[in-house]
């Protein structure tokens, strides 16, 4: 963000921001210089006619009769050059032309005319060499202007037939309207710059904000995940726009928190068969030992890699159900047959510490998979048994009850500390503080469970008084 | 030497016991945090192994708790290897710390430095006049000869020479030498005494009547 980077919004933004300034700027200095242009040209018309209307009078002789002819002046009475058209510097001798006709001043206009044959009749001094009437004017209109080269010049046709011009030099408006360019010119690249510095400063200011959001996402994009965007001003657009990253980037970084915590916990959890196997191999290896000392070490191996295998099975049916792809069976099955399958399983493990189960199944339809809502019963029914007492009860129930039906299984156990409940579905969770388990429990058992009721859209809660027992209860959609 | 290994995963716990035995030590165990508590306050272990998580009361309640009343080397045990976990465990008052999965000659390595260092020696060669005890090896050699003693004759004269210059009790002795699986009679000590007199002279162990045997 910091170096140049010509296609950032910045830039763009200056260069459209320039482009249209440079645009309007040139229009408007164009704009004024034509105008400027176009006024002086009007009045140098303007002065052209009144120069013409001063000197018609004096050079048609014949005139519309009105006028008094130019042989009453005597500075033009003056033999005709031999032919028109002619060469008329060359032909016209010295004292042949005037400074001025009677009565007008004519200061820097300059003027000539022709007779009807195309004879000049008469000639200013300060007339152009070359000098020849406008070819397309016609007898009786108010005359003809046109620009000749650095010259503007007025033909008018008398209807006799003479022709009358008068002109100037366009000199001096040319080098005014210079001057003039020069100084739009100035004033204009003045107003650019300034204009675009305002433009760049406008543009920092507005982009700032997109910055830092850009700059503190490059650093969540390096990997630290704990940052988050400053998002002082929630009233702006950008405002919002920070708070809906935030909230994004704090629910990734809770996903990568919760990702890495399962990794760490599930390395963690193989930790301990793998010791047992590599204390148990490196002890026995250490010696000859007896047949019978070879067989006990691999018994424990064996139970070691049956653990690691468990916990392996456990892992990859929790990263299907994370990922979707378990595929859940959609058909009707009753809960209660499915529970009463699953209590003839687990009676043996509890007949051998004299634990009683009783049975309150209500025949309850629901929708789903029961083999996975079994394995969920099983579970249950599982823990019920290992975290009870000898001699203990243990109470399942099932029942159609508000739109689902209901699992209830209640152990009269040690119970589960309050401070333990919510943390109960969590993966890894042992609230017997005991993450080594030689009954070969995971710890993944009800974090399995609960991703497959989820599935099923339904819900498992559990409640639990110590020294009262537990209470686990799963809802599913009624069939 | 006697050790007490407390540990709740059983497997590891008969390997543990079996390599320390093998190792020629007097070694006891004890399958939760409770019982190896209880172990730990009335025998005076030379080293306990101890393992963190354990069901009824963990390994830092038990060093928690010991730490209040013994100094009893402590060898952390656990399958935690995140830092603040080592330093928790170091600051709570073990000895030393081991990750699962372990190495056992790592393990015991460690386990005979913090045995080492409870008796104030930084190597594991302890010299005698001309008899050389080598606490790493597990053997001894008598000016510059190695002698053949058997694992109990060896920690006999181990535990003497780290208690160089004291009195040791018989009832110490079989503390140490002896762990709750052996079923011994009282003369046997006598006769471990005997025989090391017969392999490195008869004034390596000079016996003080009514009180116990000493290494000068």
């Amino acid at each position: 963000m910091h170096r140049m980077n010509f296609k950032s919004i910045k830039w763009r933004l200056q260069a459209w921001h320039g482009f249209l300034l440079v645009a309007l700027v040139a229009g408007l200095m164009i704009g004024f210089y034509s105008f400027e242009r176009r006024a002086r040209l009007q009045s140098i018309d303007k002065a052209l006619q009144e120069v013409m209307t001063s000197l018609l009078p004096k050079l048609s002789p014949a005139g519309n009769g009105r006028h008094n002819g130019p042989g009453d002046s005597r500075g033009f009475r003056r033999p005709p050059p031999p032919e028109f058209g002619g060469d008329i510097p060359e032909q016209a001798p010295g004292g042949f032309r005037a400074r001025a006709v009677d009565g007008v001043d004519l200061g820097k206009f300059y003027y000539a005319s022709w007779s009807p044959e195309g004879r000049v009749v008469s000639i200013s001094t300060n007339a152009p060499p070359n000098l020849l009437p406008d070819e397309r004017s016609i007898a009786n209109t108010p005359g003809m202007i046109r620009t000749a080269g650095i010259n503007r010049e007025l033909t008018h046709h008398v209807p006799n037939g003479f022709r009358v011009i008068a002109g100037t030099s366009l000199a001096p408006m040319v080098a005014q309207l210079r001057q003039l360019a020069l100084w739009l010119v100035v004033i204009g690249s003045s107003i650019v710059i300034v204009g675009s510095t305002i433009g760049w400063w406008l543009a920092s200011q507005a982009l700032r904000p997109i910055e830092a959001i850009s700059r503190t996402a490059e650093e969540i994009a390096r990997g630290d995940l704990s940052k988050r965007i400053n998002s002082s001003e929630t009233e702006s657009e950008l405002g919002q726009l920070a708070l809906v990253l935030n909230s994004t980037f704090a629910r990734l970084d809770a996903a990568f928190e919760h990702q890495k915590q399962f990794t760490y916990d599930a390395a963690h959890e193989l930790r301990t068969p793998v010791s047992v196997i590599l204390t148990q191999t490196q002890s026995t290896l250490n010696k000859e030992r007896s047949p019978a000392e070879y067989r006990e070490t691999l018994e424990a191996c064996q139970r070691a890699a049956q653990r690691m295998r468990r916990l392996i099975e456990s892992l990859l049916e929790l990263a299907r159900l994370d990922a979707g792809q378990e595929t859940m069976k959609r058909v009707r099955f009753d809960l209660a047959d499915a529970t009463r399958e699953c209590v003839e399983m687990v009676r043996p493990l509890a007949d051998e510490r004299r634990i009683v189960i009783r049975l309150e199944l209500s025949p309850a339809g629901c929708h789903g998979d029961p083999e996975r809502v079994a394995q969920v019963v099983l579970n249950l029914l599982t823990n019920a048994v290992q975290h009870n007492n000898d001699n203990g009860a243990i109470v399942v129930s099932t029942n159609p009850n508000n739109g689902f039906s209901t699992l209830i299984v209640s152990d009269s156990g040690p119970g589960i500390a309050p401070e333990h409940l919510p943390h109960l579905f969590k993966r890894f969770y042992r609230a017997d503080g005991a993450r080594t388990s030689s009954q070969g429990r995971s710890g993944l058992g009800l974090a399995i469970s609960s991703a497959i009721i989820h599935a099923h859209g339904g819900s498992i809660e559990v409640n639990s008084n110590v020294g009262d027992g537990s209470q686990f209860t799963v809802r599913l959609p009624l069939a | 030497m006697r050790i007490l290994v407390v540990e709740d995963e059983l497997d590891l716990q008969r390997a543990l016991v079996r390599a320390l035995r093998d190792e020629g030590y007097a070694v006891d165990s004890a399958n939760d945090g409770e019982d190896g508590f209880f172990n730990a306050k009335n025998t005076d272990y030379d080293a306990v192994i101890l393992d963190v998580m354990m069901p009824r009361m963990d390994g830092w309640e038990v060093i928690k708790q010991l730490r209040k009343i013994k100094r009893t080397p402590v060898l952390m045990l656990t399958a935690r290897d995140q830092s603040r976990d080592r330093v928790k465990g170091l600051d709570s008052g073990a000895d030393d710390y081991v990750v699962k999965p372990f190495d056992l000659p790592e393990l015991l390595a460690r386990l005979r430095a913090i045995i080492r260092r409870s008796a104030n020696k930084t190597t594991n060669q302890i010299e005698l006049g001309s008899v050389v005890v080598d606490t790493a090896a597990r053997n001894i050699m008598h000016s510059g000869k190695p002698v053949e003693l058997t694992a109990r004759e060896y920690s006999l004269v181990e535990f003497l020479a780290l208690h160089r210059g004291e009195v040791v009790t018989r009832t110490t002795l079989y503390e140490h030498l002896f762990d709750e699986d052996d079923s011994t009679m009282s003369n046997l000590l006598d006769v471990h005494v005997s025989n090391v007199r017969k392999k490195l002279g008869p004034e390596f162990i000079t016996t003080r009547r009514g009180h116990g045997y000493c290494i000068e």
